[in-house]
Order: C-alpha cells, then structure tokens, then sequence
C-alpha cells in the first residue's frame, strides 16, 4: 500500500533525479535567451550600410569624418586621414543628447533684438560675438552688422599665423596642448616623429608626458620663457621666473637655432609669439601667412573685428551670442559690463550650460552633425604648406523642427539676403580656378578649373575638401607690443590651469567613461591638486577668482605642483578665469 | 593555417585621450548609465595612467591602454567558466564570450589577472533617440551577463563576409581591424595576425622594449606592449604596493 511517506519520497527523489537531468539547465539557458531580447533592451535598427563623408565641425580643426551609416543614421564616426579625438568620435550623439535645447521663442526673440535696435540712441550699439570667427556664417554676420546702425562685431582673436610642422625640426610648446586637440590630430601625428618636442608647462600634462623633453617651469612664467628664447628678456631674469637654470634657458635657445627649422607655439598664436618665432627664422619654414578662401567682392562692405576691450562700457543695447559652434569663450565677467542696464542678450545654444545661463532670450540651434556650414582656416596648415581651404560640415541628419541658425536670424533683421551664402562663396573659389578639390570616397583630387561649378558644388556637398594653390611666402602680418611680465607677488595664491580649453559645451553621455567610469580625465566640477597642498581626495572647497567663485571637489595628483589647481574645462570655469588665471581655495 | 590575432600597443606614442575607449564604446554598443562608476561601469578597453612613484617635478607618466589580453593558454576565465560561455577561437586566436550562456556567477572575473571582464549590473539603457546610433552588428547585453573585449568581433564578422563575397578564402590583411586601433589619432595601436611573419604586429613584439603582462603567469596574452623607459616596463610585473617602485594606476 502507497504511504504518505512513499509519496514524500517519489517527490523528493523526482526533484533530485531531475537536476541531474538536462532540462533544469536547459530552462535557465532559455530564460537567459529570452530575457536577452526583451523589449526592455533597444534593438539596433537594420538597413543598408553606407558611408557619408564630412568634415567634423567640433572645433577648428575640421577634420575630415567617414560616418558608417545605416540608411540615413550614422551609426560611428571615423577618421579619413587618421583617428579623430574622443569628442570627435562620438559627435553623432550630440543629436539625442538629454540635455540640448529643443524649444525657445525666436519671434519673442526677434521682437526684442528690432526693438532695441529701433530704439537706441546713437551711442547704443548692437553687438554679435563669435565664437568661431572665419567662418562663411560669421562674413555673413560681419555684412548684416554693417548693414545696421551701430553694428560692432566681436570674436576672440584669431590665430596671427598657421604653423606647419612637417619642416620643424624643433619645437618649443609653451604650454600649448600640441598632442592633445591643439590641431588636427591627423596633422600633427603625421610630422610628430620629424621634430624634437620641448613642453614648457607647469603641469605634467599629457603633452609633457609624451614630450622628448618636459620642463618643468613655474606656473604662469611660459611667456617669460618665450621672451628668453628670442632674446628680448636676459636669462637670470628668465630663470628668476621660470624657476629653470640659466643654463637651461640657454641651452633651449641653442637647440631651437642648432636643430631648425626652430618653432614656437602657445595655447594662442598671438603676435608676440608670431615675433618671437620672427626672431628665430622661423617665417615661411614653420610659420606661415593663414590663408582664407575667396570671398565674393560684394562682401566688401563688411563690420570690422572689434576687440571687446573697445567698447565702450555700458554701450551694447543687443548682444547676440552666436554659439552654434563651440569656440573659445569670451569670460562673462569681462562682458556684462559692456551691455546697458537694459540689454537684450540673445544666445544661440545647443544647451543652457554656456552663455545661455545669462541670456534675455535662448534660442536652440542645430547641433553637429545637423548644421551645414564651413570651417574656418586651420592653425595647423597643411604638410604642403600654406594654402587656403574651404571645407563644409554637410549635415549627417535633418536638424529637428525649431532651430534657428544665427547668421540667418541676423540676416533676417538686417533685411540682408544671406540665404545662399555657402553657395556664393564656393562660386567665387570656382571663379577664381585656382587649386584642388579632393573627394574622398574615391580618394581623387581634381583641379577646380577643370570642374563645373555644379559638379564642384556637389562634391563639396559629399564631403569634399577645396585647396588652393600652396604660397609659402607673404608679408609678416604688424606685431603688437609685448604684454607686461605677470607679477609673481600678486595676493592669489593659486594659479589656476585648464585642461582642454574649447572643448564643446555638450559632449555625448558616452564621453563619462574618461572621467566617471576611469580616471583618465578630469570630470566636471574636480579639481586636481598636489598632494601637499593640503586637501584630502574628495574634499570640497570653493574655488575664487577675481571674477567669481565655483564649488569643486579636490582630486589629488602628483603631476600637479603645488601652487596650481588643475581643472575641467567647463562653461563655469570660463566664466570666472581671467587670463593671468589667479585663483585661491576655501575649504567647505 | 590558422591566425592568432594580437595587438602591438606603443605607450610611448599613447597620449592618453580616451578616443579608444570611446570608440570601443560606440563599436560594440556600451551603454553609459548615469550610477556607473570605475567598479560598475563597463570599458571594454580602459587606459590607465601610471607614474614612476617620484615626487613633482621628477615624476613622470604614461598611458597604458588595458584590455582583454587575449590569453592562448589555460585561458583563466575559459577554465573556470562552468556554463562554457567563454570559449578560445581556434581559428583566430580570439577568446569569445557568450552572453546567452553566461549565468553572472563571475567566476571569470575573479580569475582574470587583468581584471579585463566587466559585469552588467543594469540592463543598457541610451538616452531617448540615442538607440538610432547603435551598431547593428552587435547586440546589447542584458544585466546579469560579463562582457569583455572580443577585437570587434563585428567587424571580424564584416570582413569574413566581404571576402567571401569577393570570392577569397582569407580576409586580407588590414580589412578587419578593431574600432580602438582605427580610432587612434597618434597610431599607437597595431593589430593583425601574429602567425604572419610579414605582419607590423608579429614584428613589433620582437622589438627591443616589447613586453607582454604578467608573462610569468604562462598564459600565452596576445596584446604586446612597447616602451623605451625602463620603468614604464616594469608593470609587465606589477610590483607590489607600497614602495617608491609603486606604479599608480
């Protein structure tokens, strides 16, 4: 008879039996299958694979992109002629980005921009700062300004000369990020093994790191440095300041001499070091007149570059910010005092971290790779030498509804017809018959005067890269007078550095993985510091400037020195950094 | 014959900028997740830096790239795998993991020398409209499942494909390299066949200043490393923490 106990025993051994069969297993396998594919895990899209060709329109450099695409989308982005920087290779996520701007008024915006240009007496003035200044958008700009009473066009200063390294046989950086998004990677990589790179930097950056050889100096005295190199200041002074040995100095000054073509190169090419690359002989080897591509004559009647620091405190009664492309910020703080009490300040952003944050009005604007557009000429010419260039950034998608190009809400304003201004311009290099297009997905380079202008329209349009005729040759453009030496005896007692200064405002979530997920860069809000300095690894302080004050989050790092608080670039800490970068630490 | 694909990694060249790790990201569908961090986040190729132990100014650094080092011999996470989803490509050399078969245990990550094996801990998730950008060639993993490097194993897939349909048995040399070594603006990553003496990559790792990690162990890596400086070779032994000879990483 068939006990309880029996029927304990059948299900007990069941159970055992069944785990030494395949089928538990095999149940878990399956679970693992399905739940691979549930609908919580995006699938990836599927369609035919092409490639698109651009020019990547993240920084000045441009440099040439091949999207792998599926049907429309691109999926990856990819160096022509070499690897892109990390910020590069994840552009096409810019789009979907969390935080872009989607919405802002443009006729609220518009209303207020003729408003205050109806009513502003004759000393108000209506102001455009560029970021990125060069470009097709900002001569469009430059002529809409011009166009209107009182129109001041403002922009960083450009570069006073493009360098060409093929030809260096030593270069002297002061400070210059020159392996790390200085140039084109692709240009620099290319004659990296031709010449002996000396870094001049306080901070072991990752330039110094790969440098033939670092010098250490002190922070803020690169300049000084420069100035000793070329002869203008003596050497104990230098080395007063550098904290090097005169010895040193003097064998720096002999090896850029001995090894030529010698080169100086800064984080800004201005025309002090423009002179002291003068002294060295450095002009029409490694120093070269920076071209720019034909313009159409009517564009003649264009605004002038203003520096900001001549205007007039109080004067602008419209400023609009054109930020659709990332450049190198203008410090709020040297700006705010220029508007009138009751400016109208209108951004054109991808997001509200840059100048949007003190903006009357924001409008969003396309984001790379939405935006057609042109690049300005490069700092990092050609291996071949000087020549100029026209390059576009063709858009990889459609740009959402709502985005406002700010060269067209100008134009629109202005009442100038500015609407086929990349067209114009690629006429008049087609005009003028003069140099090469390149096509890259046939890797082919055809000269322009045997084109027709469609044709080259239409490759420029796929990518394509115009080039004109290579002159070495030119007249040294005027140098200014030198800046006084920075006074070591100033009451801050930090000096504070920036690590990749003009990166984007909005990088792709993926980009977390360099400082979120590892520690190869510094993430927002960190501040590097020596481990002698005091804090602890996590510890929280406010960082003061003359200009402001933000709160970070101390990182310890030996590769720091004392003395210097090393910190991600970001809109906040462009705001507060003044250019002697003074800055001190109170701890929460 | 069979290949036995490698990697020649110069650090000398290495700069340090990431655009390995982020195209590595990008090529094989890696999510980032906003609570991810160093322990839980997901780099299937991670660039450390490390330093000589001195102090400012005498310190000096450099950027070594880390990822699955390929291992040809008693495989540690092959061998400790009880579900088999780790497995040794005869034909390439290349070290597979399937995530189907994973049941998150983690064995392998334990038995990794060069903690190269990273867990899900969240199902991958893109930013709204941000799933458009992935690649089709590969699909996201679930939580619960290790992934590592597999060279791309994609765009191995793409070149076997595109040779087949070019009617060749092999796939020629440079037609299938990983999204780390095409993403490398200072051309510091090498790949290729190791088996093929005309490779750059078999002759790089018997340049002097080629060194392997943790070689002592006899697993056979396949990724070569290259340096001149004498201490960035000596974290092929990963000394012990404590001393000035510290590497940090």
């Amino acid at each position: 008879m068939t006990t309880r106990r029996d029927l304990f025993k059948f299900a007990g051994g069941s159970a055992m039996g069944l785990l030494l069969t395949p089928a538990p297993w095999r149940l878990i396998t399956d679970t693992a299958l399905w739940s691979e594919n549930w609908p919580g895990i995006p699938r990836p899209a599927r369609g035919e694979i092409r490639a698109k060709f651009t020019h990547c329109g993240l920084c000045a450099a441009g440099c040439a992109v091949r999207a792998r695409c599926v049907g429309e989308q691109p999926v990856s982005l990819a160096g022509v002629e070499g690897g892109l920087c990390p910020f590069g290779v994840t552009g096409h996520h810019l789009p979907y980005h969390p935080e872009r701007l989607r919405h802002g008024n443009r006729p609220e915006a518009a209303a207020a921009v003729a408003r205050a240009i109806a009513n502003s007496a004759p000393d108000r003035r209506v102001a455009v700062l560029d970021l990125q200044p060069g470009r097709t958008a900002s001569w469009t700009c430059r002529r809409a300004l011009a166009a209107l009473k009182n129109g001041v066009y403002l922009a960083p200063e450009e570069p006073a000369c493009a360098v060409n390294l093929a030809p260096a046989g030593t270069v002297l950086s002061l400070g210059a990020p020159l392996l790390d998004g200085w140039g084109s990677p692709d240009r620099v990589f290319r004659a990296r093994s031709g010449f002996r790179l000396i870094q001049a930097e306080a901070v072991e950056s990752r330039t110094a790191a790969l440098a033939d050889q670092w010098l250490a100096v002190q922070p803020g005295s690169e300049s000084v440095l420069g100035r000793a190199v070329a002869g203008t200041v003596g050497l104990r002074q230098a080395a007063e300041a550098t904290g090097l040995a005169e010895a040193q100095i003097a064998e720096v000054a002999r090896s850029l001499r001995e090894n030529g073509p010698a080169l100086i190169v800064a984080p800004e090419m201005t025309s002090e070091v423009l002179a002291w690359n003068l002294a060295l002989g450095a002009w029409g080897k490694t120093v070269l007149p920076r071209r720019e591509a034909p313009l159409p004559r009517e564009w003649s009647k264009a605004a002038p570059v203003t520096p900001l620091a001549a205007v007039e405190v109080g004067s602008l009664g419209a400023l609009l910010i054109d930020e659709s492309v990332p450049g190198a910020p203008l410090p709020w703080a040297a700006i705010q005092p220029k508007l009138a009490a009751d400016a109208v300040v209108v951004a054109f952003s991808w997001s509200r971290a840059g100048y949007a944050r003190h903006a009357t009005h924001v409008l969003p604007a396309a984001v790379y790779p939405e935006a057609l557009g042109d690049l300005p000429p490069a700092l990092v010419a050609p291996s071949v030498g000087s020549a100029a260039e026209f390059r576009l950034t063709v858009p990889l998608v459609a740009a959402p509804d709502g985005m406002t190009d700010p060269a067209e809400f100008l134009s629109a304003v202005a009442g100038l017809d500015a609407k086929d201004a990349l067209r114009q311009r690629a006429a008049a290099i087609h005009a003028a018959a003069r140099g090469s297009l390149r096509t890259y997905a046939d890797g082919k380079t055809s000269a322009v005067k045997d084109l027709k202008f469609d044709d080259f329209w239409k490759a420029l349009n796929a990518g394509g890269s115009w080039m004109g005729e290579v002159e070495n040759s030119g007249k040294s453009p005027h140098l200014a007078p030198a800046a006084p030496i920075p006074d070591a005896g100033d009451p801050w007692p930090l000096r504070l550095s920036t690590t990749q200064p003009g990166a984007p405002a909005l990088v792709s979530p993926l980009m977390t993985k360099l400082w979120q997920e590892s520690g190869l860069r510094l993430g927002p809000h960190r501040a590097a510091l020596n481990p002698r300095a005091g804090f602890e690894e996590g510890a929280r302080a406010v960082l003061e400037t003359p200009y402001g004050r933000c709160e970070i989050q101390a990182a310890l790092d030996g590769s720091v020195p004392p003395g210097v608080v090393l910190v991600a670039y970001t809109p906040e800490i462009a705001d507060i950094r003044g250019a002697d970068g003074c800055a001190r630490l109170v701890r929460i | 014959m069979n290949k036995r694909y490698g990697m020649s990694i110069d650090i000398d060249k290495c700069t340090g900028c990431g655009a390995c790790m982020v195209a590595c990201a990008v090529e094989n569908n890696v999510p980032a997740l906003p609570g991810a961090n160093d322990r839980r986040g997901i780099t299937w190729m991670r660039v450390y830096r490390v330093d000589n132990g001195e102090e400012y100014p005498d310190r000096r650094s450099a950027f070594v790239p880390m990822l699955c080092q390929q291992c040809g011999v008693e495989t540690p996470c092959a061998h400790v795998c009880p579900q088999q989803a780790v497995d040794v490509d005869p034909a390439t050399g290349i070290v597979g993991q399937m995530p189907e078969r994973c049941l998150g245990c983690r064995y392998c990550m334990a038995a990794c020398p060069y903690h190269a094996r990273y867990f899900n801990w969240w199902d991958p998730q893109w930013p709204a409209g941000m799933e458009k950008t992935l690649n089709p060639d590969v699909a996201p993993r679930m939580r619960g499942v290790v992934e590592k490097c597999n060279f791309c194993h994609g765009r191995y897939h793409r070149a076997k494909e595109r040779a087949a349909a070019a009617g060749e048995k092999d796939i020629r040399p440079g037609e299938y390299i990983p999204a780390c070594v095409e993403a490398c603006p200072a051309g510091a990553i090498r790949f290729g066949d190791l088996n093929d003496p005309s490779s750059e990559v078999a002759a790089a790792r018997h340049e002097a200043g080629s060194f392997r990690l943790l070689e002592k162990l006899g697993t056979d890596p396949k990724i070569y490393y290259h340096s001149t400086r004498d201490w960035v070779r000596q974290i092929a032994f990963a000394p012990k923490p404590g001393g000035k000879e510290n590497l940090h990483g």
